[in-house]
């Protein structure tokens, strides 16, 4: 595997944990939000 | 363990020329606490799982102790509750879950042909937040509010009546959950960008399939449980009412957040032994698993249904009937690909040239035992009925089923299985297998009387009970201790085959293994798979798909 190809799937490694720990954030901020709106 | 089967070819692109030299870190501190290797930071995980074992077992003693006789024996009624809360958050969160991931750190890499995890630095930091965690959590016990005592549900009203030592749980808790979601970013990003070229998705083994959902599950549920725990702390801490009736909250809310979290938990613990079951039946049948692809499919069902059937663990409430029915239905439909699971371990085994050592004999008693603890799952879903098993021994005995000759029998066929590729040496197969034995009867011993105890209506969750209730009682104990004793084999057998055994292990170990891992030397080097492994029919776990 060259170099290059390293570095892409790094970069593709990086975005997607990003776009994981979003999410998490988001479902996070969501529920706690629903507790505010149903108590 | 079997002839010595080696694969040139394979081995050159396993470790090239540079990992001849290894490249540890020399010093203790640099090879354990700064490491960012999958395979050391899987040890660190392994180690500190097994440590929570015996700690939450310990935890497990003093309630069977206190519980053998009717009548207030050795231990207070608030202490006794905080035994309880504690063996199954230290259970759950401390000896399962870790283990699992240790398992994911040591094997998702060799299984994909990748040289480490995507995220290396981060699954340093992912393990290392757990021992402050379990030390928090822990450290509550020897505070004057003492530890939670609510149960691991911390269910409010009640988990909000304790004292200042409540902080230290939320705390801790959030710990766990932040390590969990990096754990399963890590899994996640390494299984879909790290896979070595010609590992397809349909080609990767079983236990890289299970933890892969598994780790989606984890993203989407731990994040709410840290939404419900951060509730309760504002409740207690800073006069919000979330919870609080009084204030206007609802306690039936948190119920409803924490079992949305709390379902899907239940299969982050069971979907990873799936995988470890799924590999371990068909090398010792020596036949390919039967219905790869529905192993696949059943187990993505599963984690979908888990999300929508969490009112199952509250039919109690005074929920509409609707809702009653609609969670009823949904719970029953997961016997589905759970049925076509078990029918595919059984039909991989059908006709195959079976043998029986320790890996074998603990899968095989995970799919009968389980398969138990599957069952009376279904008696529990069943709304109606459930009105007179709600909060009684038979919920404790179905969960236990599930997870101690499910999970953990997993956990202990895994470690059986990979310990000498780990290691490089075979451990003591005459002492495995008087581990397995003694473990298997024991924990019926212990388990199987709580369901009469739970028919006969004995609630969970206290340290005294009527007399009606202590033969029962009396045999779960000595099953208890049996089995707890048991545990102690184990350990030895695991220090015997990393200091002492000398009959070393072959890269393939099993004859009947199939996969990536086995085609690098046991132990494996330091850095595997720095160049890509070649991906053929002798080399991959699922072959068929290869022509």
């Amino acid at each position: 595997m060259s170099q290059t190809d390293l570095k892409e799937q790094k970069r593709r490694a990086v975005l997607t944990a990003w776009v994981l720990a979003a999410v998490a954030f988001l479902i996070f901020i969501a529920f706690v939000l629903s507790g505010m709106l149903g108590s | 363990m079997s002839t010595d089967i080696t694969h040139d070819e394979a081995l050159e692109h396993g470790h090239d020329h540079e990992d001849h030299h290894d490249h540890k870190p020399s010093g203790f501190l640099d090879r354990w606490l700064f490491t960012t290797n999958h395979k050391d930071i899987g040890t660190l995980y392994l180690i500190f799982s097994l440590a929570m074992f015996f700690i939450g077992g310990a935890m497990a003693m003093v309630i069977r102790a206190e519980l053998f006789m009717p009548g207030l024996q050795l231990v207070e009624p608030e202490f006794f509750n905080q035994m309880t809360t504690m063996h199954a958050l230290i259970m759950v969160f401390g000896a399962v879950m870790p283990a699992w991931v240790g398992f994911a750190n040591w094997m998702i890499p060799m299984m994909i042909g990748a040289p480490d995890m995507a995220l290396p630095r981060m699954n340093n930091w992912s393990f290392w937040i757990l021992p402050f965690a379990f030390t928090m959590l822990l450290s509550t016990l020897f505070m004057d509010s003492g530890g939670p005592a609510a149960g691991w549900t911390l269910y409010p009203p009640l988990s909000l009546q304790g004292g200042q030592s409540f902080a230290f749980v939320v705390f801790a808790v959030h710990m766990m959950g932040i390590s969990s979601i990096m754990g399963s970013i890590n899994v996640i990003a390494t299984i879909l960008n790290m896979r070595a070229p010609g590992m397809t998705l349909l080609r990767m083994p079983l236990f890289v399939w299970t933890w892969l959902i598994t780790a989606f599950l984890l993203i989407a549920v731990m994040p709410v449980l840290a939404g419900a725990v951060t509730m309760l702390l504002t409740d207690h801490f800073f006069g919000t009412s979330f919870f609080n009736a009084a204030g206007g909250g609802d306690p039936v809310m948190f119920q409803h957040i924490f079992w949305f979290f709390g379902h899907p938990e239940v299969y982050i613990m069971i979907l990873p032994a799936f995988g470890v079951v799924s590999e371990i039946l068909p090398t010792f049948s020596r036949k390919p698993l039967f219905g790869y692809s529905a192993m696949v499919y059943a187990t993505a069902s599963i984690a979908f249904l888990s999300f929508i059937v969490w009112a199952h663990h509250m039919f109690t409430v005074g929920m509409p009937l609707t809702g009653e029915l609609f969670f009823m239905y949904a719970t029953m439909l997961i016997a589905v690909p759970t049925g076509v699971k078990v029918f595919n371990w059984v039909s991989t085994m059908w006709k195959g040239s079976m043998t029986f050592e320790t890996p074998m004999l603990f899968a095989i008693g995970f799919v009968i035992l389980f398969t138990i603890g599957g069952l009376s799952g279904l008696m529990l879903a069943i709304a109606s009925v459930d009105l007179q098993y709600h909060d009684t021994y038979f919920v404790v005995a179905h969960f236990h089923y599930v997870l101690v000759p499910g999970a953990v029998f997993a956990l202990m066929a895994g470690t059986y299985y990979w310990l000498p590729k780990w290691t490089g040496h075979m451990y003591s197969e005459k002492w495995g297998k008087i581990h397995f034995w003694l473990s298997a009867i024991s924990v019926n011993i212990l388990f199987f009387p709580q369901h009469y105890l739970g028919l006969a209506g004995m609630p969970r969750r206290i340290p005294d009970y009527s007399t009606q209730f202590a033969d029962f009682n009396m045999i779960s104990s000595i099953g208890g201790f049996i089995f707890g004793a048991s545990q102690l084999i184990f350990l030895g057998v695991i220090i015997h085959c990393v200091y002492k055994s000398r009959q070393k292990a072959t890269g393939r170990v099993w004859e009947g293994a199939k996969g990536l891992e086995w085609i690098l030397t046991s132990p494996p080097p330091y850095h595997s798979f720095n160049t890509p492994p070649v991906i053929d029919a002798t080399t991959v776990a699922h072959a068929e798909e290869i022509h």
